[in-house]
């Protein structure tokens, strides 16, 4: 099974909250006040609480992991991430909400040192209620071949 | 807005040491970005796929070194952040995490990242933020 370039995986919103902010800020070690304390955001010149970096992985929490695997046509089991990058165009902050939407940028056939491997590059637009894409996130899959 | 920092070739923020890991640092964690696969927080699905127990999830990691970075030269200074996942993370594992300057263009810098446990290097990473 390969999957066409530009087919669309899923769609979710994504609400940016300040709880899920500071959740984000207390998981990770984040020291610079900006996205707890709404003083400090202003201050900075955001008009709000800025989201993390990493922000954009809470959209896990609004997609339907199984089904997008098996609709990709993969196994779970054999499959890790590779590597995950971050494009960002714009911050955005508590109170905006994300329309989140997924697609497939490449699907390919390689052969590693390990054997056969599929790899399967996603590409996420996040474009915030305004229309303006706040940050496009890519992720590679790769799946072992079936032993 | 805030000024975007002023970058050199060479430069690196203090290097950060979290740790030893513990399963409340990896759950909590899966509670902020929703990753509920139990190889993350369940020591017999983790024992049964060849681990010796739990192990933090990527973004774990990852966050730890965007956590370095924001901090660094602030959230909205970020142009593009990649990360290369290595080696799993266990619980108990003291993890360090670095940043250093590798280039400076006219108004951006590129950065190279890394976060290890002891010798191991775990996630490596790549930036590229706004500079002076």
């Amino acid at each position: 099974m390969t999957i066409i370039p530009g087919q669309l995986v899923d769609e979710v919103e994504l609400p940016v909250e300040r709880g899920k902010i500071r959740e984000f800020a207390r998981a990770t070690g984040i020291q610079d006040p900006v996205h707890t304390d709404e003083g400090a955001a202003l201050a900075a010149g955001f008009f709000g609480l800025p989201a993390t970096a990493t922000y954009s992985v809470a959209a896990g929490h609004y997609r339907d992991q199984a089904a997008f695997v098996e609709q990709l046509g993969m196994s779970i089991s054999r499959i890790v991430v590779g590597s995950v990058s971050w494009r960002y165009l714009s911050v955005p902050v508590a109170g905006d909400v994300l329309t989140a939407t997924r697609v497939v940028d490449s699907d390919e056939q390689r052969v590693g040192r390990s054997g056969p491997m599929r790899i399967v590059t996603l590409s996420t637009t996040f474009v915030d209620q305004h229309g303006n894409t706040a940050l496009v996130q890519r992720e590679v899959l790769i799946e072992r071949g079936a032993s | 807005m805030r000024a975007a920092p002023l970058l050199r070739a060479g430069d690196t923020p203090e290097s950060r040491r979290i740790g030893p890991v513990t399963a409340t640092d990896i759950v909590r964690f899966a509670g902020a970005g929703g990753d509920f696969n139990p190889l993350h927080h369940d020591p017999a699905a983790a024992q049964a796929a060849g681990f010796p127990g739990v192990i933090a999830m990527g973004q774990y990691t990852a966050g730890l070194l965007a956590a370095l970075l924001s901090d660094w030269v602030g959230i909205e200074n970020l142009r593009e952040f990649e990360v290369r996942f290595m080696s799993p993370v266990f619980a108990g594992d003291v993890i360090e995490v670095t940043a250093e300057v590798t280039a400076v263009e006219r108004d951006f810098a590129q950065l190279s990242l890394a976060a290890r446990a002891g010798d191991r290097v775990v996630v490596t990473a790549t930036a590229e933020v706004a500079s002076r």
